[in-house]
């Protein structure tokens, strides 16, 4: 009988102890939770997710035109070939395939930038909404990353000069204002790198397309 | 006569009982932590913040409605452009173009070969005096790596599902992380395609061996990676549309 009310004591405990350590794990584990967040960084957060909302509301209502052109391209009779033809030159846009031209902002980086300083700029612009980007006239793609090569500093494998000029398509005065903003890349770069930084917003930007292959030679499309 | 003595009846202590009173101390001790550490969150939340996180999650709700959205309104975009009245020849070689063009963006699912690298906070006590943000993973440890595995030959990669594009972004919102304006939690797993060799060439790599590898030494921050032999990232969904900017045409 004590052997009996030994084990359902042990079987109770048990459970109530694992019970406890995984809501103890939980509320360890490190909290995307929002109330870990300060006002500011909340407000910076909401402010983001806004931000990016309407952007995503538009390429919705974009792609409901889209479709709409379609429908009546079906109905008319017409053939599909220019709305696809289009969007062929939309998505290799997009890869870095094709030209774009646009307003954004031009960066001119002097000093002794490493790597690191290019590939930190270059999130920047990404993070400021940035919708193309090309350094020294190499168009940056998905996968352009900066890296120390054999006599300068290398992108897609083409060198970069000590003096480069940054140009990023997007909304002139969010991008310029992200790079500026007290405490931000500008800042640090002048001083940790003493790198020397003008920016100036452009109507007219024209980046060109990659010279880069991006065809995959392992990934497969997975049907 | 004397009387004898019964015999002194030893204490016998039974197992389950030792078992029992750790589990139960052990019971307080975690009771007791978990009690502290929910007041502590439940003092910092003000009202100003409660409003903010209210808007921020739906917020949230909207963005993963508009994605679905999209998605489906992509695939019925691509569902028009396998058919047409017109030249079937011509309408097969740009559908072909535009799922080579599809598959260079990122916009298409793909599997194959790889190396995959999970990283995560640190667990070590934070020594008094020191920041915090030291032991957590950052921003840049994730980018870090995310350039070190495309300078390793990376032909796609995923941060803990969300595919990297031309347009990707990677940053911190306090001590959360965002990617492509995705909030994620720790531990990120990071899931690259590409030739072989590459976890051997980013382990390698000075983007990785420089910051991010110091930080993993010098604050433990928890780290783990190793090659695949097949890997299947999902396409990105999101915003793929110029605002500011356009293809050139002959007329530019």
């Amino acid at each position: 009988m004590a052997g009996r009310i030994a084990q359902l004591s042990l079987f109770v405990v048990a459970g109530l102890i694992g019970v406890l350590l995984v809501g103890q794990l939980r509320s360890q584990a490190r909290p995307i939770e929002l109330s870990n967040l300060s006002p500011q960084e909340l407000s910076g957060l909401v402010e983001t997710l806004q931000q990016r909302n309407v952007e995503l509301t538009n390429a919705l209502a974009e792609l409901r035109e889209q479709v709409r052109d379609y429908e009546r391209a079906e109905v008319q009779g017409q053939s599909t070939l220019e709305l696809t033809s289009e969007e062929l030159t939309r998505v290799r846009a997009f890869a870095g395939l094709e030209p774009v031209v646009g307003q954004g902002i031009a960066i001119r980086m002097t000093g002794p930038f490493d790597p690191t300083a290019v590939n930190d700029l270059v999130h920047e612009l990404r993070n400021a909404g940035a919708e193309a980007i090309a350094i020294d006239g190499i168009r940056i793609t998905g996968r352009s990353v900066a890296v120390l090569g054999t006599s300068a500093i290398e992108i897609d494998g083409r060198p970069l000069d000590e003096t480069v000029e940054v140009l990023a398509v997007g909304y002139p005065t969010g991008l310029q204002s992200s790079i500026e903003r007290p405490g931000g890349l500008k800042t640090y770069l002048e001083q940790s790198l003493d790198v020397t930084m003008s920016i100036e917003t452009r109507r007219n930007l024209r980046l060109p397309a990659t010279e880069r292959d991006l065809a995959p030679t392992v990934a497969e499309p997975v049907e | 006569m004397s009387r004898r003595l019964p015999p002194k009846r030893r204490f016998v202590r039974p197992q389950w009982a030792i078992s029992i009173g750790v589990a139960l101390a052990a019971i307080g001790f975690v009771g007791a932590a978990q009690w502290n550490s929910s007041l502590a969150r439940q003092e910092f939340v003000t009202s100003a913040q409660r409003v903010l996180i209210g808007e921020a999650q739906d917020l949230q709700r909207e963005q993963d409605d508009l994605r679905a959205q999209i998605e489906e309104a992509e695939d019925r975009v691509r569902s028009f452009q396998t058919t047409s009245a017109g030249s079937q020849a011509q309408l097969d070689q740009i559908n072909s173009d535009l799922a080579e063009a599809r598959l260079e963006s990122g916009l298409v699912a793909v599997r194959g070969p790889g190396a995959v690298v999970e990283i995560a906070d640190s667990t070590r006590q934070v020594p008094p005096g020191e920041s915090v943000n030291n032991y957590l993973v950052l921003a840049d440890d994730l980018r870090d790596i995310v350039t070190a595995l495309w300078a390793s030959g990376a032909e796609a990669i995923t941060i803990s599902g969300e595919r990297l594009v031309s347009t990707s972004s990677i940053y911190s919102a306090g001590s959360a992380i965002l990617v492509n304006t995705v909030p994620l939690v720790p531990p990120y797993r990071i899931e690259a395609v590409g030739p072989e060799g590459l976890h051997d060439r980013f382990l390698s790599n000075q983007a990785f061996v420089g910051r991010v590898g110091r930080r993993i030494e010098s604050y433990g921050l928890q780290f783990a990676s190793e090659p695949r032999d097949d890997l299947e990232l999902p396409a990105f969904v999101g915003n793929t549309r110029m605002r500011w900017g356009a293809p050139e045409t002959a007329a530019d």
